[in-house]
């Protein structure tokens, strides 16, 4: 009776643009899993902690500003850099000294982060639900072949191709993003030539921590901010980090727009099962693409 | 050699100390021990139950509590996990030699520990957990649940859909127990009511799902007359996120049961969509009573806040504990246990009673809509409707049937 009964052109183009704002955060966070995955090796648990951190920053710094405008833009700018701030901390005090330890090590480690950061956020903000308000401007929605669609969620689209352009730009085109690349290949070769690594190490773990901390504050507005919203992105951002090819950028990218399609179109075409839809997809990618879609840096 | 001796001996005497301090404290105080949420989301609402039987068991202490002793309570966290809560049970009536349980807010830990208690005879009230099972299928001599359940909130949500036009539902919730139990009690009880509704389909997403748009505009696409929303606790919040920001509530209408409670509302403010229909046991602002008003006063001069839902709850419990003995006239389990059934105590929303039959507190229910109202910085519940308890109870021969009884 449910399956496939209410498809039509309309219904299937506002079911993808819906995906496609879905797929921005998802794509926003696993890019910066990726990242840090991709040139520290470092398989980052916390990353979820730091979305977390980012939405409930974002609530506070919004707040301090009375809302509106002013308040979103503030937010929407401090919380990534207030998260930024904190994964330098960090890393400087602690990541620094294990890179050379062995991967179960650091996903263990980051794992007992993620349960600080869980008690920092339940003392520091308790455990009540939050909120955040919309300025005026990205209220409401726009009807677009008959069906509503949010205003912010526009935003979420356009937003999603200036970061992914930003991340390619650093990769491609800075120095930075050169040697990055260079040490996720051969860290001890980029050493030998007289770059100092863990400096370059760091500077790519505060970008890859800075991005968790936008997808968190961008995703703010549009649910409710919470202890535990840390545990369902990271469990989505690992599986497209995997479906995409491990360390790789595009990769993420594609798993991304794989995720959040499936995601919103499977809810359309069988809406008591669309649960499934998603994680299947990952079986499948991964039945017949081990290491992924694209190619992988490890 | 003689200096090693001395370890042994001195443990065996502290811990004969620590046995006869905890055996004497045993006789001058009632001990409740309470299994609860206590971290994550569910805090929330398991604070309220919590400092709301504090501030009545402190009232009744300072009367000199009950038969001359005071009553005395410990917490234990659950963390949302049957595992650790039902050890924590275990530990409580083994090590704490607890009189009574409470608790809990997840509905799986709770039938968990009503079991235990049956076998180990200890009286277990339940507060919060609301899953029809608790005093249905699965109820028990010692189990007493001092909240609404599934099967009461779906008749109430059906009375008040029946008196509506809608003939085409679609139903969305939580894919878990409580929110199939609630969309199966109101969808049952809504079509014995009326025989021309329909149902054109389901959407289920996964509890703590964080964005509800896709769901909304796949659901607008089937357009539906009205739609029966059966998310609790966590969801509730984002979903009428979503539904502001997608127009879905101007133009279907739907239910939510909880929708009008305060810790749904008040995180929204002012931004919460207008004309939702909710139910609930309990408001601050509602019912109007001199009762009730003294029970808000009493809570928020105690902790600064407004009682939510919970404290209703807690605070009942707690009466109903020290009337139960006191009817009874001795500590004693089952004269406890029969002097509750059947037993009603004041509150603030009126008079409660105890089913003896189920042991289910046969609660009102408040079927409300959402609106803005002036001087509440967030929506509350208008054009409020009591449903009385015994309209919503499911019949005892439910019950009988439920539990494969003739």
């Amino acid at each position: 009776m449910d399956f496939a009964s209410n498809i039509t052109i309309s219904a299937l183009f506002q079911q993808t643009l819906v995906g496609l704002s879905r797929t921005t955060i998802l794509f926003i966070v696993a890019s910066g899993l990726s990242l840090i995955l991709g040139v520290l090796r470092i398989p980052n648990v916390a990353h979820g902690s730091l979305y977390m951190i980012g939405a409930f920053i974002m609530y506070s710094v919004n707040l301090f500003f009375g809302g509106g405008q002013a308040g979103f833009w503030m937010a929407v700018l401090l919380s990534p850099l207030a998260v930024a701030l904190i994964s330098l901390a960090v890393e400087r005090g602690l990541f620094q000294h294990l890179y050379e330890r062995e991967h179960l090590m650091l996903l263990l480690f980051t794992f007992s982060i993620t349960l600080v950061f869980g008690d920092l956020v339940k003392m520091i903000w308790g455990s009540d639900y939050r909120c955040v308000d919309l300025p005026a401007a990205f209220q409401g929605f726009f009807t677009i072949l008959g069906f509503p669609f949010p205003r912010y969620n526009l935003f979420l689209i356009l937003t999603g191709p200036v970061v992914a352009f930003g991340l390619w730009f650093l990769i491609n085109k800075t120095r930075i993003g050169k040697i990055a690349r260079a040490a996720a290949v051969d860290r001890e070769m980029v050493g030998a030539i007289g770059i100092n690594v863990s400096l370059v190490f760091a500077a790519v773990f505060v970008i890859g921590c800075f991005l968790a901390g936008l997808g968190g504050a961008l995703v703010a507005p549009t649910q409710n901010i919470r202890q535990g919203m840390d545990h369902a992105i990271i469990i989505e951002a690992f599986l497209i980090v995997i479906m995409g090819g491990l360390g790789n950028i595009w990769g993420a990218l594609l798993g991304a727009l794989i995720f959040g399609l499936t995601d919103s179109i499977g809810i359309l075409v069988w809406p008591q099962f669309a649960i499934v839809f998603p994680y299947v997809v990952v079986v499948i990618v991964l039945l017949f693409c081990p290491k992924g879609l694209l190619k992988s840096t490890w | 050699m003689r200096k090693k001796m001395w370890l042994p001996v001195c443990l065996a005497l502290a811990l004969a100390f620590l046995l006869v301090g905890t055996a004497a404290q045993a006789e001058k105080t009632i001990k409740v021990g309470i299994v609860d949420t206590y971290t994550g989301p569910p805090s929330t609402y398991t604070n309220d139950v919590r400092d709301a039987f504090k501030l009545a068991t402190d009232k009744i202490n300072a009367k000199g509590g009950i038969l001359g002793k005071k009553i005395e309570f410990v917490t234990r966290d659950d963390k949302f996990k049957v595992d650790i809560g039902l050890s924590a049970a275990k530990e409580l009536i083994m090590r704490e030699n607890v009189d009574i349980l409470m608790g809990t807010i997840n509905s799986g830990l709770t039938l968990a520990i009503s079991d235990l208690c049956e076998k180990e005879k200890i009286p277990f009230l339940v507060t919060f957990a609301k899953s029809e099972k608790i005093t249905g299928e699965k109820g028990n001599r010692y189990v007493f649940s001092m909240n609404e359940n599934t099967a009461m909130a779906g008749k109430a949500g059906a009375a008040g859909l029946a008196k509506k036009p809608y003939k085409k539902y679609w139903i969305a919730g939580d894919d878990y127990e409580y929110g199939h139990a609630i969309a199966d009690s109101v969808w049952n009880h809504l079509k014995t009511l009326r025989s021309d509704v329909v149902l054109l389909g389901q959407s289920w997403w996964k509890v703590g799902e964080p964005d509800f748009t896709p769901y909304i505009t796949a659901m607008l696409s089937a357009k539906p007359d009205a739609v029966i929303i059966a998310t609790g606790g966590a969801g509730c919040v984002p979903f009428l996120k979503a539904s502001v920001a997608t127009g879905f509530n101007k133009s279907v209408p739907f239910f939510m049961h909880t929708a009008t409670e305060m810790s749904t509302l008040a995180p929204l403010g002012l931004t919460a969509p207008e004309g939702v229909l909710g139910t609930s046991n309990y408001f601050y602002y509602f019912p109007d009573t001199p009762e009730n008003k003294a029970f808000v006063k009493e809570f928020k001069d105690a902790y600064g806040r407004f009682p939510k839902v919970g404290a209703l709850y807690g605070y009942i419990t707690a009466n109903f504990i020290a009337k139960a003995y006191e009817k009874a006239g001795e500590i004693n389990t089952e004269k406890f246990i029969n002097a509750l059934e059947g037993m009603s105590i004041g509150s603030p929303i009126g008079e409660l009673t105890v089913r003896a039959f189920d042991h289910q507190v046969m609660f009102p229910m408040f079927m409300g809509t959402t609106k803005k109202v002036e001087g509440y910085d967030y929506l509350i519940a208008t054009d409020i409707v009591t449903i009385p308890g015994k309209d919503v109870m499911p019949s005892i021969e439910e019950i009988k049937k439920a539990r494969g009884v003739k």
